[in-house]
């Protein structure tokens, strides 16, 4: 019996050689993308544009990379972007605070962001696993109630003049890359591992693909759907910092519209929308696709309008390209 | 075969739908491959007009396939079909009803939230100019629908989603009733009803065969392929290994011709010795259950308790209720003497309770992920180390478990949507054998598994039992559990109506324990 399990026999072996080319086919696509526009605009591959690519996608990457938490337990967050501007608000106004020595502000701004964030996720979580609720309609909700609460815990007005050690932050470089490009990515490895290596993970895509056999093995979705939620949340505190230390400003408005551009990334990356299957290193790949794109048709003089358009088209061709995957790995 | 009484009664007016003239169908060579399997090898096949011709097999023969093609759901690879001489291909199940030819799937293809009267007439809704619904036609032409399998009582207004299962499947039937049919497919019609539902079935194709309707009969209840059908083609390994008139064969030389061996005659299962008491139940309360439905019962280390009913009688509920399935339900649960409180699964299988469901796919398993993630999933403390898993320890868990049931599979990482129904099933084991549950519940553990298949989960429970385990079996197939159980209790519309001892076994004495609440009403 031993035997029989460990040698498989050539049709399963071709049929996994087919999953990883299957899988591989976002970098492909990735780097004819490269190609293509290494040779249309001459300056796409030059160093300083490329640190213009990586820093302009760090923060879809650190929103991305929560998202995909909480579209593979099965559920999607649309409040990323207001949550963040909450966030923001709230760090610049903590920050801002009389009577705190710089590093302290900058500490407590930091952990106040972090905070919003992180309750703002299991709020989403909660309330969506408690009552069952599909979490696209909670957050919607949350949408609102944060973006109404950043307007009004500021009255309107964008928070500036922040400290020059905290600006610094932003615009530092580490072995020639932007540090905070750098940071998304420790933080996407920390996210893969955990999704990979550790039994939280594993919870999350067994619920993402069946939360009544996990409810029936012993386990209670409940918790993990809301620690889920909460590691989105956790992320977007995280971009909130990165946008006001890039920015030295924060107003109640930003991040509107930041959710659809992670939500893009992850699915891109080819991360199922009904949750349990996908990865971080397709999120990765997906925010790049999406940076590279934006960036390479800026450098070509395409318009803004068209840019969009051509965005939203590649969109729809990754969904039409993953129920394509969807397929061979069913008929597999 | 005899003359057709071709379209001898009934017409359109009253929604009569009938068989139109011949229904003869003839397949010729006919194969169809699958990536890495031979579905269909050969098949030559002369069905007469007006006969019904069973279809027997294992799960996996080629029974599906064949009707795949039939309704146009696949194409074959090889060979053809004529349709009363003209030939037959259709290219999508459109074709196959423009031909004629109805499918009642196993699945049920229905609209939850939509009337019962839509859903019969979905394919062409009757419609007044400019696009309006004609809601008096359609209720007229349901309401005959409807009486033509026996659901005079349902309303054509009714949402779909408040009939029962067994309703919804004689639904299916009257659908595929509807308009000119020359050939009925029938695929396990009767795997959802009661015996008595079954009865009724069995009247509205008698009537349609009286008719002269074609019809292809799919079941594994052999009793039925005998009382049913004029002859029965057996499937194996997608070939065709005989077609005989039922009156000339008798169901084991059937058996023998579906497996190709004969089956040893089988030895009782159960029979260890009994150790402690492992499980007892105090005056429960399953959900659904009637307000005095109190179950009591015990089981005991190394015995096969059983649990017999018509379906509906609440089995399903009973075991949902120990295992907190359904949250908290009133009632005491003991283990091992001591009274455990259970309010969800996580606390009966800390009390090392597991529960095999009836649906596998839906409940049991995680269906995409491999063997390894479904065998561990119960107990994934054991194959982690401070919150990081230990992929080795999942894989080793896996071969371990998978050789000790002899589960069919390439590897630990095979997803458990590849395996076989027997061995999904024996995955499903394997999760909680791993998680080291001494009481294991299983609800209906051999459906959709063919005959090889359950004779290996039969010796299986057999030798879990002798271990010293504990098991509860709940089953709708009386043969299996007298096979199976040291004791069967026996519920009644929701009441504990009796317990059989293994000396008083019969099919009789069980039955007449499962029909005694409707005795009563009927009494009363």
């Amino acid at each position: 019996m031993p035997d029989a399990l460990t040698a498989a026999p050539p049709a399963i072996r071709w049929r996994r050689s087919r999953l990883l080319l299957r899988d591989a086919g976002i970098g492909i696509a990735l780097l004819a993308m490269v190609l293509f526009f290494a040779l249309a605009a001459p300056d796409f591959l030059s160093g300083a544009n490329v640190g213009n690519i990586l820093t302009q996608i760090t923060i879809n990457l650190i929103l991305a990379t929560g998202m995909t938490f909480a579209i593979l337990v099965g559920g999607i967050d649309l409040s990323v972007g207001a949550v963040m501007a909450l966030c923001a608000v709230v760090a610049g106004t903590v920050m801002k605070g009389d009577g705190l020595s710089e590093p302290l502000a900058v500490f407590l701004g930091i952990a106040a962001s972090l905070a919003v964030g992180a309750v703002a996720g299991a709020l989403n979580g909660f309330v969506s696993s408690f009552w069952s609720i599909p979490s696209f309609i909670v957050t919607l909700g949350m949408l609102n109630v944060a973006r109404g609460s950043a307007l009004e815990v500021t009255g309107a007005r964008t928070i500036y003049d922040f400290p020059d050690s905290f600006i610094a932050f932003g615009t530092a470089t580490l072995f020639g890359l932007p540090l905070m490009f750098l940071l998304a990515l420790l933080l996407l490895l920390v996210g893969w591992v955990v999704l990979t290596r550790t039994v939280f993970g594993r919870m999350i895509y067994a619920i993402g693909n069946n939360d009544e056999a996990v409810r029936l093995s012993g386990h209670r979705p409940f918790t993990t759907k809301v620690a889920a939620f909460t590691v989105t949340g956790l992320c977007v505190g995280i971009a909130a910092i990165v946008y006001v230390t890039r920015l030295s400003i924060a107003n109640p408005i930003l991040g509107v519209g930041f959710e659809l551009n992670a939500i893009a990334a992850v699915i891109i990356g080819g991360t199922s929308l009904s949750g349990g299957r996908g990865s971080l290193v397709g999120t990765l790949l997906g925010a790049v696709i999406i940076g590279v794109l934006s960036n390479g048709l800026i450098l070509m003089g395409v318009t803004d309008f068209i840019r969009q358009i051509i965005t939203g088209l590649v969109i729809i061709g990754a969904v039409i390209l993953d129920s394509y995957r969807a397929r061979l790995s069913r008929a597999a | 075969m005899t003359a057709i009484p071709a379209a001898a009664a009934g017409s359109g007016a009253n929604g009569g739908p009938d068989a139109g003239a011949g229904g003869a169908l003839s397949l010729r060579g006919l194969g169809k491959r699958f990536p890495g399997v031979v579905a269909l090898d050969g098949v030559s096949l002369e069905i007469t007009a007006g006969e019904m011709h069973a279809l027997a097999g294992e799960n996996g023969a080629g029974k599906s396939s064949l009707i795949r093609l039939l309704a146009g759901i696949h194409r074959p690879d090889d060979g053809e079909m004529r349709l009363d001489g003209v030939p037959y291909a259709p290219t999508a199940p459109i074709d196959a009803i423009r031909a004629g030819v109805r499918v009642v799937h196993q699945e049920l293809n229905l609209l939850p939230a939509l009337s019962v009267a839509e859903n019969l007439l979905f394919e062409r809704l009757p419609r007044r100019g400019g696009g309006f619904l004609d809601r008096r036609r359609m209720d007229e032409e349901a309401r005959a629908l409807l009486a033509r399998v026996g659901l005079d009582a349902v309303s054509p207004r009714t949402p779909v989603e408040q009939l029962g299962i067994a309703q919804r499947q004689l639904l299916e039937i009257a659908r595929a009733l509807r308009g000119e049919g020359r050939v009925l497919i029938l695929d396990e019609p009767t795997a959802t009803l009661t015996p008595r539902e079954a009865g009724r079935l069995f009247e509205q194709i008698h009537a349609l065969k009286a008719r002269g309707m074609t019809m292809i009969y799919v079941s594994h209840h052999l009793g039925e392929i005998f009382s049913l059908c004029d002859r029965v083609s057996v499937l194996r390994n997608g070939r065709l290994v005989s077609t005989e008139r039922t009156v000339d064969t008798d169901p084991p030389s059937l058996v023998r011709a579906m497996i190709g061996r004969t089956l040893a005659q089988q030895a009782p299962v159960s029979g260890a010795t009994l150790g402690a008491e492992a499980l007892r139940v105090r005056s429960l309360l399953p959900r659904n259950a009637p307000p005095d439905g109190r179950i009591d019962f015990s089981l005991r280390y190394g015995e096969i308790l059983g649990i017999a009913g018509l379906v509906g009688a609440g089995r399903t509920e009973v075991l949902r209720a120990i295992f907190g399935a359904d949250g908290e339900r009133p009632g005491t649960i003991e283990r091992d003497g001591r009274p455990v409180r259970i309010r969800a699964p996580r606390d009966a299988t800390r009390a090392g309770i597991g529960l095999l469901t009836e649906d596998r796919k839906a409940e049991g398993l995680v269906l995409p992920m491999s063997s390894a993630v479904n065998t561990t999933l119960g107990a994934l403390k054991r194959v982690a180390n401070g919150g990081f898993l230990r992929p080795r320890a999942e894989a080793d868990a896996c071969r371990r478990y998978a050789a000790e049931l002899a589960t069919r599979l390439s590897g630990p990482h095979q997803p458990a949507v590849e395996l076989s129904g027997g061995n999904q099933q024996k995955i499903v084991l394997a999760k909680w054998l791993f998680a080291e549950a001494r009481v294991l519940m299983l609800d209906e553990p051999t459906r959709g598994i063919d005959v090889g298949a359950k004779a290996e989960i039969y010796a299986l429970l057999g030798r879990l039992a002798a271990e010293g385990r504990a098991i509860l079996v709940v089953s709708s197939e009386l043969p299996e559990l007298m096979h199976l159980c040291d004791r069967v209790l026996v519920l009644s519309r929701g009441h504990l109506a009796g317990k059989v001892a293994r000396a008083d076994f019969s099919e009789e004495r069980i039955l007449a324990l499962a029909y005694s609440r409707f005795m009563r009403q009927a009494a009363s």
